[in-house]
């Protein structure tokens, strides 16, 4: 798979989260990239996401909730 | 007619190309051909104690068919009599009034030297000083030049030294050999200084022989490190010059050198933050001539951007200097391969398949060969259009992002914002 094609998957999934109602709760990043935790009421989802231009675009999606709560 | 005059810490001169202290300062003789020439000032090759030179001082890198892409030198400052230089120094400021006269000075970073030294040359009527705490080679091995210059202490106390004797604007010229050159920067401004010049040269070592083993250049089969100049050197002088504008802490004019050897070279150091530029090595290479083409080409610059003096150009870029992190990570741009143009020559193909990021696709079109870049793989690094050897083939444009601009900082603060 091309990087693009991984980082699409990948912001396809950043979407599916926000899309079903879930918020981001918490982030962190390691050696193994970026991990964040969505929660919607008391489900946790945790992402792995490994793609610089996913990481990119979660962080504006990041700074949308910031700007609407 | 751009007004090319300049005012650097109370120097004037009727422009802003001043030969550096070096070789093509030595004597009286040369510095007034300069003038002739149309030099606006020149910085006297540097005073101090008595030394001698070797024979064998200077050695070239040329790369791919250009001389002198970097000059290496190991002469040390004068070994001319002091009254001699002094006496010179008095009759070219006699001829050229308008001109700027300025001695580059290097003594043992004692008080009493510099006082003795200062009062000397101001006494021959110089229109300012310039403090050596830059030449890598020899002079460094007895605690002067960067030897000076690499300790901030010895910075700030030398610059108050020479304060409380000068009066005449003191410049104090900065060695690149060290990790951060405002720090020095700051030093000489605490100090007193009334500008900063930079850069000296870099520490360097310009080849070995293959055949003999011997350094380039070698003194009687021995070779010592000396100070590297010239167009390489250009980039790494234009950094230093650009980060000592934008510190706040170092708030006096800055004299820029390092490269520069045409109108468009100065133009730049100009942009970011140089009230004027010294050149050498550009002048070592075609004689004092250049300097017709640098006043000539500035002066169409500013015309044609409507600057009316020269001084209005300082510092004009210095904003647009900044952090990393400050960048915009959302900013876009991609490759865009003008087939019409292109000669298929691949280098661009092959540059992104080795070294980049495999986003160049070769493939024929009615026969004919073509490239394209796949956009959504080009993460806009330049290399193509960098390597490709004709202009306009390869542009980079600009794709409007789909997310709003954030920085690297801006971002780090937000994942923060939800620590737990």
């Amino acid at each position: 798979m091309s990087e693009y094609q991984q980082s699409a998957e990948e912001i396809k999934k950043i979407d599916h989260h926000l899309d079903s109602g879930f918020k981001i709760q918490y982030v962190y990043e390691n050696l193994s990239g970026m991990f964040v935790e969505f929660a919607r009421q008391e489900e946790v989802m945790l992402l792995q996401i490994l793609t610089a231009d996913a990481r990119k675009y979660f962080s504006a999606k990041l700074q949308e909730q910031t700007l609407l709560q | 007619m751009a007004d090319l005059r300049i005012d650097l810490a109370g120097i004037k001169s009727p422009n802003p190309f001043w030969l550096a202290s070096a070789p093509p300062t030595n004597s009286g003789y040369q510095v007034q051909r300069a003038f002739e020439a149309g030099w606006g000032g020149a910085v006297w090759k540097t005073l101090g104690d008595p030394i001698l030179n070797v024979s064998s001082r200077f050695a070239a890198v040329s790369f791919n068919g250009q001389r002198v892409a970097g000059f290496n030198n190991i002469e040390l400052i004068t070994d001319r009599p002091l009254e001699v230089n002094l006496q010179e120094i008095y009759e070219t400021k006699k001829r050229f009034p308008h001109h700027a006269i300025i001695a580059s000075l290097m003594v043992e970073p004692k008080q009493e030297k510099w006082h003795e030294i200062v009062k000397r040359v101001e006494d021959v009527g110089v229109d300012g000083l310039e403090l050596n705490f830059g030449c890598p080679h020899g002079m460094a091995e007895r605690g002067m030049g960067s030897a000076s210059g690499q300790v901030p202490e010895l910075v700030e106390k030398q610059t108050y030294w020479v304060k409380e004797a000068a009066k005449t604007p003191v410049i104090v010229k900065l060695t690149p050999n060290i990790t951060d050159i405002t720090v020095t920067a700051e030093a000489a401004t605490r100090g007193g200084a009334d500008a900063v010049s930079m850069i000296n040269t870099i520490n360097s070592l310009a080849g070995v022989d293959l055949d003999t083993w011997n350094t380039v250049p070698h003194v009687a089969g021995k070779g010592a490190h000396g100070g590297y100049c010239g167009p390489a050197v250009k980039p790494i002088a234009l950094n230093m010059v650009a980060e000592c504008a934008r510190n706040p802490l170092i708030n006096v004019p800055i004299s820029g050198i390092g490269g520069i050897s045409n109108w468009q070279d100065a133009a730049e150091f100009i942009l970011m933050g140089a009230t004027g530029v010294q050149v050498c090595t550009a002048a070592m290479h075609h004689g004092f001539s250049i300097v017709e083409d640098m006043i000539d080409g500035l002066n169409n610059y500013l015309d044609d951007k409507g600057i009316a003096s020269v001084m209005d150009l300082v510092g004009r870029s210095v904003s647009r200097y900044s952090n990393w992190g400050d960048l915009d990570l959302n900013y876009k741009i991609v490759a865009e391969i003008n087939n019409d143009v292109c000669i298929n020559c691949n280098k661009c193909h092959i540059a992104c398949e080795d070294t980049s990021h495999q986003c160049i696709d070769l493939f024929t079109e009615d026969g004919r060969p073509m490239l394209k870049v796949r956009e959504e793989d080009c993460v806009g690094c330049n290399l193509c259009s960098i390597v490709c050897p004709v202009d306009g083939a390869i542009t980079m444009v600009e794709r409007k992002s789909s997310v709003p601009p954030m920085t690297w900082n801006e971002r780090q603060a937000l994942i923060s914002s939800l620590a737990k």
